[in-house]
């Protein structure tokens, strides 16, 4: 594939990524619980990680490339991570989990913190190579994403609503779009490599879409019903 | 009354508002009601009253009605649990 359309892939990537931090930050804003700034930092890091990409495709004679490469490793990693993190700890009462899950995120910040000075200030012991690295960190992004696609998709067979299943559906692309990569990685298919930036695309565009319809797309409706009291009534 | 998790201070002004803006759709807002709704203690729910109150969302502690900051508060804040819903997240 040209170089210059991977770059582009990883470019339109990256700003669907920056462009659903916004949306992505509302619950945190709105809500003031720091449990949901895992979904911008999340999105965040996932759009830092295509740059690094991104960059490492356009400036292949660059000195610092390979340490780019490793950051584009960590940041994805990381991406996934806090994505899992948040709905793990979503579920968990509110009060009985605090302090799991600050203590959770601090881990994870640190660890970026170091991994990242790893990636410029190697230490003494040989690091493996980047291929064989590249291999694990998909298949640790392949879990984080599995583990969110089960959740979303318990979440919405409790309650099934035809809103809340796209949202299981794009964080299942996305997780095979990991697997393709994988796949790519080991046997260098062609098919597997565009596959997966296929699906990445796709599923960034479901999400895009999931956010837009949920904040723009009942904006011109009145008031609804409150939601609790729409709960309220269906235990009675 | 029905056993619910705890909620933080924001979730209780949200779930409250939202049942006073139904309320108030009726002829008058009756606080038992409210209060059977919202499952808080009465002397709870009338210090949250004044405490909205006193953040301008609703109008006065007699009988509560949502101001426009309270309305524009309640949308935001239903459609960011909307949005939560979609996302497959639980909010509790």
């Amino acid at each position: 594939m040209h170089v210059l359309t991977l770059i582009l892939a990883e470019a339109v990537s990256a700003i669907l990524c920056f462009a659903l931090v916004r949306f992505m930050m509302k619950p945190y804003e709105v809500l003031g619980e720091s449990r949901y700034i895992g979904l911008p930092l999340g999105f965040g890091f996932l759009g830092t990680s295509y740059i690094f990409m991104g960059l490492a495709l356009y400036f292949e004679s660059f000195p610092f490339i390979e340490e780019i490469k490793w950051l584009q490793l960590f940041t994805q990693a990381y991406a996934f991570a806090f994505l899992a993190t948040t709905y793990y700890f979503s579920k968990k009462p509110y009060d009985r989990t605090r302090l799991w899950w600050n203590i959770a995120y601090a881990g994870l910040a640190f660890a970026t913190v170091i991994s990242y000075l790893i990636a410029f200030e190697p230490p003494m012991f040989e690091l493996p190579s980047y291929k064989t690295v590249d291999e694990y960190f998909r298949l640790f992004n392949t879990i984080c994403l599995t583990y969110i696609t089960v959740h979303t998709l318990r979440s919405h067979t409790s309650q099934p609503d035809p809103k809340t299943i796209w949202i299981p559906l794009s964080y299942l692309l996305l997780g095979f779009s990991q697997y393709s990569l994988l796949i790519w990685s080991l046997d260098s298919s062609f098919s597997a490599f565009v596959g997966a930036h296929l699906l990445r695309l796709t599923s960034l565009l479901v999400f895009l879409f999931v956010a837009y319809q949920a904040f723009y797309g009942t904006r011109a409706a009145p008031l609804a019903e409150g939601i609790l009291d729409e709960e309220a009534s269906s235990q009675r | 009354m029905r056993k619910l998790p705890r909620r933080d201070r924001l979730k209780i002004y949200g779930d409250l508002l939202s049942i006073l803006y139904s309320e108030t759709r009726k002829e008058k807002v009756i606080l038992t009601r409210v209060q059977l709704k919202a499952n808080v203690p009465f002397d709870r729910l009338k210090a949250y009253i004044i405490e909205l109150k006193e953040l301008g969302l609703i109008q006065d502690e007699t009988s509560p009605k949502l101001t426009e900051k309270g309305k524009v508060y309640l949308r935001e804040y239903e459609t960011v649990l909307d949005f939560m819903k979609r996302m497959g997240l639980t909010y509790q």
